[in-house]
């Protein structure tokens, strides 16, 4: 990896973000003979550095050290990775292709062209080869078993999701390393001559009527130094959040930031007779009985954050804690009809996000969690502790009860992984911040390529749409602009 | 009928709770000498002697008598020999005041299933409702058959807390079964819903929204076959299961389907009209909630106030475990339940 340290710099195509859509734009770009340089605000962290999932890792790889927060009744917790790879990194590296159903409900509605279902597959092919999809070869964590267990006993339907993963000899879930974007697509991109910048954030865009003419950054480590970057063409993969508050600061506006579409969660913590937690580790099987309104699966669950999804009823919760090898943390995701704003404001770093929920995403969260609740009673769970100020403890099916007519969204810590659609892609105007290939509409050089672009949500783990819609974009790109 | 599901002789007795009721009415017809005649004695509670249109026989005792009193309770029971199965079609659904919901359905049928378990009963099967579910969180959603509790008011808690009585007796060693049945319909039904045929044959159904919500519904021959089967198969005890027609139905097909019955059978009914926002329906549960928290009841707020709601439930497990069949669908069933108020003289 070569390291820049000049104040100015030039290339035909300045990527910003090294994400799912960052590094595979790059390193479509570069292996197709561009001169790419890719400015990343965050480190370059090795896989297998920090433990995954741990606290430290939410201090080194994630923007504001871990949590940020939608505005809004309840307020939505949101994570982001900020690091080289960003949130690939970070993740539980849970692959699900985009539905059918899901990419013709994109095309039809968003007049996205020229987006064949089978084009959109065939990437995934590739990207499944080039990150080692795959399921876990040997055993599986308890965590995971447990889902199996509960589901099944309930005949709700459930699977292993395949990760981005290679597993060792063992072949056990907890020995597998990830193949995130700092192990496949960041590598092949510098291998093929791009280079990169980290630690460096995007001001704005210079812009002079359509055309972006330079970058300002500056070095978040170098005393604020700022820094500046000419270029043919910019492509922004900032992310959900950081992608719509850029373009803002830089002056474009049009359906940027007012489309942000989550999956919002809800957990529990659940306790078992005996050693269940894996802190370096989350479980792989999701019950989709209910899907795509309501899906279930496993948090991340070490025992910081044991400890936080017990603080919203310390008072009954609190004595748990010290149990927590016992207790793992499980969530229920929603499809959601609300959508949320992010907007940039003058003299503040980070934009300011806002969403709402609808009456139907309030009561989908509630069915959900107390869904969730009756998995785990049926794993022979001794007690749930789900995540609400002024939950009950569950025992039985009767204190299930108790605990949906105590529900209220607004309640409860409800948290989202999954951002996305803050500058849809497509023809429609109306509708759309972007046309069908990612370029800002009204602009003559400036591209979005990340999860910004899906349209809404997917209903499944959002990253093997946004690396394959970036790939495809990438390459229509390098059609184009060649030469 | 099923070989494989259905491996209990019919009993020597069979207890029926409720048996002057909609429900009741159609079982003991059934049962007497209809689809599911039966050998042995069938013994009736009846909450009024002249409410009931059942004569009594040789085969059939009338005790007349209250499932809240415990000594009526005992005296339904009294001098059977032999298997004895109790068919629990007693509650209450529109009450006259609050505290009826708790001490019929709750405490009622913590008496019959004491009782029946005093008295050795080979198996009972208890009739439930989707009630202690509450309503669907969505329009697309659909209850499977193991279902958290979330009660749906006054009535929903009472049928949820007989469910729990209902659970602690088949610990306690009684063979109980529960069925649950959603809205329900077909002959022998009270004067509530001939306002059901008239709001629809004038036009005047209060369809809330689209009309695209979704309710699962039962007519009653097919609910009394779950009721049988729930009976006479041998399953676990503290076991319920849906039992409901084929698929939910949408409100919009629900009032466009009675009309095209209602029309098939000689009326003139007009278009349907009443198209409220989706809201009246949010707001007529909100005043329902109020009253129904200071102890008061009203049965067309509290109707209204479900209306916008989806309760669609999956039959799947009933099929599975009982043999469970629907044979009745919306469209016919609404014709002969038509007919039979016609025979009747019932102006609709």
């Amino acid at each position: 990896m070569r390291t820049i340290v000049e104040r100015h710099h030039d290339c035909d195509v300045l990527i910003i973000g090294s994400g799912a859509g960052g590094a595979t734009t790059a390193a479509t770009l570069a292996e197709a003979g561009h001169d790419v340089l890719i400015v990343e605000e965050g480190t370059w962290v090795p896989q297998g550095s920090v433990t995954p999932f741990s606290l430290e890792q939410m201090e080194q790889q994630y923007r504001s050290g871990g949590v940020t927060v939608a505005l809004g009744l309840p307020s939505i917790a949101y994570t982001e990775g900020r690091c080289a790879g960003g949130g690939t990194e970070v993740n539980s590296g849970l692959y699900r292709r985009p539905p059918g159903y899901t990419l013709e409900r994109w095309r039809a509605n968003y007049g996205i062209v020229d987006f064949a279902t089978d084009d959109i597959e065939s990437i995934c092919d590739e990207v499944e080869r080039a990150l080692s999809v795959q399921t876990v070869p040997g055993e599986q964590t308890p965590a995971s078993d447990i889902l199996s267990r509960g589901a099944g006993a309930l005949g709700w339907q459930h699977d292993e999701i395949p990760r981005w993963m290679t597993y060792p000899e063992s072949g056990r879930a907890a020995d597998g390393r990830r193949q995130s974007m700092t192990e496949t697509y960041l590598p092949r991109a510098l291998a093929a001559g791009a280079r990169i910048l980290t630690e460096h954030r995007l001001d704005r865009l210079v812009m002079h009527r359509s055309k972006a003419l330079r970058a300002e950054l500056t070095s978040t480590t170098d005393g604020e130094r700022p820094v500046t970057i000419s270029f043919r063409d910019v492509i922004v993969c900032g992310g959900a959040i950081q992608t719509p508050a850029m373009l803002q600061r830089s002056g474009m506006r049009h359906r940027i930031g007012r489309t942000l579409a989550v999956h919002p969660t809800v957990k529990l913590a659940a306790r078992f007779d005996g050693e269940v937690n894996t802190p370096s580790d989350v479980a792989v099987i999701q019950v989709k009985e209910f899907a795509p309104e309501i899906s279930f699966g496993g948090s991340a669950s070490h025992p910081g954050l044991v400890a936080l999804a017990l603080t919203d009823n310390w008072r009954d919760f609190g004595h748990a804690v010290t149990a927590w090898p016992e207790l793992v943390i499980y969530y229920a995701a929603i499809t959601s009809e609300g959508r949320g704003l992010v907007q940039s404001v003058p003299g503040m770093r980070d934009p300011i996000v806002t969403y709402r929920l609808t009456r139907r995403d309030r009561d989908l969260l509630g069915r959900g969690l107390a869904r969730l609740a009756l998995v785990m009673l049926e794993a022979d769970a001794i007690e749930v502790y789900p995540s609400f100020r002024g939950a009950p403890v569950v025992r039985s099916r009767r204190d299930l009860a108790a605990m949906t007519s105590a529900f209220s969204a607004n309640n409860a810590s409800v948290m989202t992984v999954h951002l996305c659609s803050t500058a849809p892609m497509g023809e429609d105007l109306r509708r759309c911040a972007t046309d069908s290939f990612g370029r800002v509409h009204g602009t003559a050089n400036v591209y979005v390529n990340d999860a910004s672009l899906l349209p809404d949500a997917p209903g499944v783990n959002p990253q093997a749409s946004v690396m394959a819609i970036a790939i495809r974009n990438a390459r229509r790109f390098a059609d184009e602009r060649s030469g | 009928m099923t070989e494989p599901f259905m491996t209990l002789d019919p009993p020597d007795t069979t207890v029926i709770t409720g048996a002057g009721g909609w429900l009741g009415t159609g079982l003991v017809a059934s049962l007497a000498d209809g689809a599911w005649a039966r050998p042995g004695r069938l013994r009736l509670l009846v909450h009024d002697a002249e409410a009931t249109r059942i004569e009594p026989s040789d085969r059939i005792d009338v005790v007349v008598g209250d499932i809240t009193v415990p000594a009526d309770v005992d005296r339904l029971f009294d001098g059977l020999s032999g298997a004895v199965d109790v068919l629990h079609t007693a509650g209450v659904i529109h009450p006259t005041s609050m505290t009826q919901f708790d001490a019929v359905n709750h405490r009622g049928t913590e008496n019959i299933a004491r009782a029946a378990r005093r008295h050795g009963a080979r198996r009972m099967v208890h009739v439930s409702s989707n009630s202690p579910f509450g309503t669907n969180p969505s329009r697309s959603d659909t209850f499977r058959n193991d279902e958290p509790y979330q009660p749906y008011l006054g009535y929903g808690s009472s049928k949820m807390d007989a469910e729990l009585r209902i659970l602690d007796a088949a610990e306690q060693g009684l063979d109980v079964v529960m069925v649950r049945p959603p809205w329900f319909y077909g002959p022998h039904q009270p004067a509530r819903q001939t306002t059901f045929f008239t709001l629809v044959r004038t036009g005047r159904f209060p369809v809330l929204g689209d009309g695209g919500q979704r309710r699962s519904m039962v007519y009653i021959d097919n609910l009394v076959q779950g009721i049988v089967r729930a009976e006479l198969t041998p399953t676990d005890p503290g076991l319920g299961w849906w039992i409901a027609d084929a698929r939910p139905y949408t409100v919009r097909e629900i009032v466009e389907t009675v009309g095209r019955a209602m029309r098939d059978e000689g009326f003139d009914v007009k278009v349907n009209r009443l198209r409220l926002p989706d809201v009246a329906g949010t707001v007529a549960e909100r005043i329902d909630r109020t009253l129904q928290r200071s102890g008061r009841y009203n049965q067309q707020l509290h109707v209204l106030g479900e209306m916008n709601k989806t309760i669609a439930v999956d039959i799947s497990a009933a099929r599975r475990d009982l043999g469970y069949e629907p044979e009745v669908e919306l469209y016919d069933g609404m014709r002969r339940s038509i007919r039979w108020c016609l025979d009747r003289g019932i102006e609709l």
